[in-house]
């Protein structure tokens, strides 16, 4: 790999705040808009490999790319590029609750609206969830019964013991992701 | 506010950082609210209701929930400490994560990130069924729920606008 150029504190800290502020339902998006098309500080095959070990890491997506983006001018880097990503939204997020928390103690309305907005992103979680299983699913050769059964199984597991039975979910992470694994390993296949 | 209130913020979302993995926050959402309302009563269910609803609509990361609840229940300081703590340990393994691991896509992180799908896929729908499950207490939020999955699911729209449109129904049938 090439070695990576040094980045300006000054264009780090812009384009991170940029990507906090531009995030809305992940940062997916925004991440390789500024990252790869904006800026080209990746090409986009390094981005989608940097992307998935920022997502297998502890931690959010976003500020664990800022860590390793960062890192190109040093420690100060990384804490400039995460500073970056999360205080400008941070700070407007609380004044909009603020807001909300204001105009919901004066109009009913406001509040039963509030509501509806976070019934609302608990359907969006359950559709992500639904998405994702498909995309799952659909990714097994059709040939391959166990391997699609022992998916599913993971799946049914997670939404039994979490939504169920309210098993603690770090223990719940670790039983599945464990069980995953080593059914992964079994059968040993790639998708 | 008193500083084992701020003690036990930065423990609690320090400790769940650690376990964000795969999915990001969302998988953890049922845990803090169990913390949060049940286990410490920082919060009512309407608090948390509205925090996630500012923390899912609002321009910035999902994980904007974390320094919203410090907020809510410790002020300024909670906000700030609540993030540093929930940020802070991710920092350091990812740190030495980028210094150890030069080729990104090592097979040991491949093979991980492959079985964790099926694993974020079964903890979001838990998440949204556990959040349904407090929150849903009329038929308007019932209707919001299963209006935005049926919506997200067939047409993958943009969620902001899944939500804000939840919100408008809720106001108006309120």
């Amino acid at each position: 790999m090439e070695p990576p150029a040094r980045l300006a504190l000054t264009d780090l800290a812009a384009a991170f705040a940029q990507i906090g502020l531009s995030s809305v339902g992940g940062a997916a998006g925004p991440l390789r808009h500024v990252i790869v098309k904006q800026r080209k500080w990746l090409d986009e095959a390094t981005f989608a490999e940097i992307f998935g070990m920022c997502q297998a890491l502890p931690g959010a997506t976003g500020a664990n790319m800022a860590v390793i983006l960062g890192r190109r001018s040093g420690l100060i880097g990384s804490i400039v590029a995460v500073v970056a990503l999360v205080t400008p939204s941070m700070l407007l997020a609380i004044a909009i609750a603020a807001f909300a928390t204001h105009a919901a103690a004066h109009s009913t309305r406001f509040a039963a609206g509030e509501t509806a907005v976070a019934a609302g992103a608990a359907g969006l979680f359950v559709a992500n969830g639904t998405r994702l299983a498909v995309t799952l699913w659909r990714a097994v050769a059709e040939g391959d019964r166990t391997y699609r059964a022992i998916r599913s199984a993971v799946i049914v597991a997670g939404v039994v013991l979490v939504a169920g039975f309210r098993l603690w979910i770090p223990a719940a992470v670790v039983v599945l992701v464990v069980a995953s694994i080593l059914a992964d390993r079994r059968t040993g296949k790639p998708s | 506010m008193n500083a084992q209130t701020l003690l036990s913020l930065v423990l609690r979302f320090g400790t769940l950082s650690f376990f964000a993995v795969g999915g990001g926050i969302s998988i953890l959402i049922p845990q803090i609210h169990h913390e949060v309302v049940q286990q410490y009563g920082w919060l009512d269910d309407r608090s948390f209701a509205e925090l996630l609803a500012v923390s899912q609509a609002a321009p910035g990361p999902n994980f904007l929930l974390v320094p919203l609840i410090g907020w809510r229940v410790a002020g300024w300081p909670g906000a700030c400490l609540t993030l540093a703590a929930f940020l802070l340990g991710p920092f350091v393994i990812t740190s030495i994560a980028a210094h150890v691991l030069h080729n990104h896509d090592s097979p040991v992180l491949a093979r991980f990130r492959r079985a964790f799908r099926p694993v974020t896929s079964g903890l979001w729908i838990a998440s949204g069924l556990v959040i349904a499950f407090a929150i849903d207490r009329r038929p308007v939020e019932l209707i919001a729920s299963l209006g935005v999955f049926g919506l997200s699911l067939a047409f993958d729209l943009n969620p902001v606008w899944l939500l804000l449109g939840a919100g408008a129904l809720g106001a108006i049938i309120g």
